[in-house]
């Protein structure tokens, strides 16, 4: 009887540790899939980051003050008011 | 009947037992070898050997951090980092590649010069190729797969606004740390943290895979500055406009918002581009607003006002006579333009007599001239903490000549930078208070402390002369506003060269406070050296002052001074804030 018992609990042991070792190889499994997804995520942002600087320069030298003083006199034919023209309106 | 073949092999137990002997000696030696790796060999087991192992093939790789993005105070980038990418090569493996031509061509270089470089690094792991290419560019050179030929994410700074800004942000070197301007000053602050991963390479060096993240990269933190990137697009071009008018050699302009001591803008002639680092003359990168000190002349006569004010000799409207026009002290002569006669304080500042301060000057002495310009700032630096930053120089002699005394009233024998004399200034335009400059971006709620330097009624005297320089009597006609009332100071001072103060070299300095009914902006001119008739302050700076600060005005949205017309029209005035 007692005998049987300590077999039991070998065999219980043995599938435990067996299960916990299946367990490390999934787990770090995962962990790999994990860091690949995460590589791809951070090539994203980096991608991402490259668009996004670049459209911030585009942005910065489409909307720059000479471009748009130029724009503006020489295509629209606009000036800043002077004194005359202006009137100050009070609420 | 069965009968085993006569040539079926016999048993031998002695064999069976040799080789199980060798079997069971073999397996021992193994299990003994992994005990003494595992536990018993300290120096060379298991530890030691997977250090080895590590050392051949896992190694640590730099991730990029994002440097800080520097902003002006409406959120206009003035500096970015984007990422390029750096192409390297081990000159070991590529000297032998044949294929250095087309190489060279992706590269956009000499096959002679690529075969020089390999030479010159030819003992070295490693030489870069091309430093900073769009990703675009590297992709090219990466795609003909050529061995040896690697490559490396970076960040590169681009200034998107230019020259326009070029000496206030500064720059950074090729590694991007800050060495010049405020690149240099808040280095710490924008400076992004690379991370370090590990991976695995092969015999070639070639990364096969990525282990893992040590430790992660962190981004440098953003700057919004207090410039307005408007009316230091507006400034530089008035500035650089003024340059090309008066052929002057070198000009600096500041504009300060008084109330909360935020450096609105800041420029300077000559520029550079921070973009380009071909021909590039790092002489130009200077800040003359905060790094050059030079005596400040009659800008200086409203701080000794403030002395004669206060040492309740004179008001404003004290008369002095200043016949017949010139004044002798020691053994110089001063002279005025011409014989004033009998004028008031508040004329002598109007038209910057020299007589007139001499006299003011003899009277009270230079002991509270001296205390003026120190509680004013003069001879401290500005705490804004700008790389290269000068302080002036107040002097602080045992013994003081009777020119001395005078000339210090007068603002000779003293410096200050153009920085200095526009906070200076500040004072006068928050009723005594004197607000700490910044040159980053203060939030609406963030309440600013001043420090008392002189008492309300006195600041509101000096404002009502300052006024009267732009008047019918004044040296500053030149200065005026259309729609508003502006003050200020003109003035105009010898060079000291070699031989002390040279005769046909001048600056013109024009420091202006605007709009005199609810006076908030202070700028400072300084033109080196203007060509022609047109040298002095007056003539020289005061119509740049003028040109500012007609646009500081408009796009700060202040209303201008005019009369309501019977007609009803609706006109707007202006930007944003």
């Amino acid at each position: 009887m007692a005998l049987n018992r300590q077999s039991m609990m070998s065999a219980l042991l043995v599938t435990l540790c067996l299960g916990s070792a299946l367990g490390v190889i999934y787990s770090s499994h995962v962990c790999r899939e994990f860091y690949a997804a995460l590589q791809e995520l951070e090539a994203q942002r980096w991608a991402s980051q490259e668009q996004y600087s670049r459209l911030l320069l585009e942005h910065s030298t489409l909307a720059s003050p000479h471009r748009v003083l130029g724009l503006a006199e020489d295509q629209l034919q606009m000036h800043a008011p002077n004194v005359e023209s202006t009137r100050v309106v009070t609420r | 009947m069965s009968r085993r073949p006569s040539s079926a092999p016999k048993f031998a137990a002695w064999r069976f037992w040799v080789v199980s002997l060798l079997l069971l000696t073999l397996c021992s030696l193994l299990i003994g070898r992994l005990v003494l790796i595992q536990a018993i060999d300290k120096d060379h087991g298991s530890e030691f050997l997977k250090k080895q192992g590590a050392m051949r093939a896992v190694r640590l790789a730099e991730i990029p951090a994002y440097r800080g993005l520097i902003t002006d105070r409406r959120g206009e980038p003035l500096a970015v980092s984007t990422p390029v990418v750096s192409l390297w090569a081990n000159p070991a493996h590529l000297t032998d590649s044949g294929r250095l031509d087309e190489l060279a061509a992706a590269l956009n270089i000499s096959v002679g010069d690529l075969r020089k470089r390999l030479a010159l690094y030819g003992d070295k792991q490693f030489m870069y190729l091309a430093r900073h290419q769009t990703p675009d560019q590297a992709r090219r050179v990466l795609d003909l797969k050529i061995a040896g030929v690697r490559s490396e994410r970076e960040y590169r700074r681009f200034y998107p606004a230019g020259e326009v800004v070029s000496q206030v942000v500064g720059l950074t070197n090729v590694d991007g740390q800050g060495i010049a301007g405020l690149e240099k000053a808040f280095d710490e602050w924008l400076l992004g943290h690379p991370g370090k991963k590990r991976y695995l390479k092969d015999l070639h060096g070639d990364a096969v895979r990525d282990i893992g993240v040590v430790t992660e990269a962190r981004p440098g933190k953003e700057l919004a500055l207090s410039i307005d990137l408007r009316l230091q697009y507006l400034q530089h071009r008035e500035l650089q406009r003024a340059m090309v008018e008066t052929g002057a050699e070198a000009g600096a302009a500041v504009t300060i918002d008084a109330w909360t001591g935020e450096i609105l803008a800041m420029t300077n002639h000559p520029v550079f581009n921070p973009n380009s680092r071909a021909g590039f003359d790092y002489a130009a990168t200077r800040n003359r607003v905060v790094t050059d000190a030079f005596e400040p002349g009659s800008t200086i006569k409203p701080l000794t006002l403030v002395a004669a004010l206060e040492s309740g000799k004179f008001t404003i409207d004290t008369l002095i006579d200043t016949s017949p026009g010139r004044i002798r002290v020691g053994r110089k002569m001063l002279p005025d333009p011409s014989n004033y006669g009998e004028i008031s304080v508040s004329r002598i500042i109007e038209k910057s007599s020299q007589v007139g301060v001499t006299k003011i000057a003899q009277a009270i002495g230079h002991e509270p001239v001296l205390d003026v310009y120190r509680r004013f700032g003069l001879g401290v630096s500005s705490g804004i903490g700008f790389p290269g930053e000068r302080a002036g120089i107040v002097p602080n002699r045992e013994r003081w000549s009777d020119i001395e005394k005078v000339t210090l009233a007068f603002g000779y024998g003293l410096t200050a930078t153009p920085l200095q004399i526009a906070h200076a200034y500040t004072v006068f335009a928050n009723k005594g208070l004197r607000i700490p400059l910044t040159l980053l971006k203060r939030s609406p709620e963030q309440t600013v402390d001043g420090e008392r330097v002189v008492s309300e009624a006195t600041a509101s005297e000096v404002l009502t002369v300052l006024g009267r320089v732009t008047g019918e009597h004044g040296t500053a006609k030149r200065a005026r506003v259309d729609g508003f009332s502006v003050g200020g100071k003109t003035g105009t001072v010898h060079k000291v060269g070699a031989g002390g103060y040279i005769d046909d070299q001048y600056l013109a300095l024009f420091v202006g406070i605007a709009p005199m009914d609810n006076p908030r902006y202070v700028t400072a001119i300084v033109v080196d050296q203007p060509k022609g008739d047109a040298y002095g302050g007056g003539a020289a700076a005061a119509p740049i002052y003028s040109r500012i600060t007609n646009g500081v005005l408009r796009l700060r949205n202040a209303v201008p001074a005019i009369e309501a017309p019977t007609e009803t029209r609706l006109v707007a005035l202006g930007g944003g804030q």
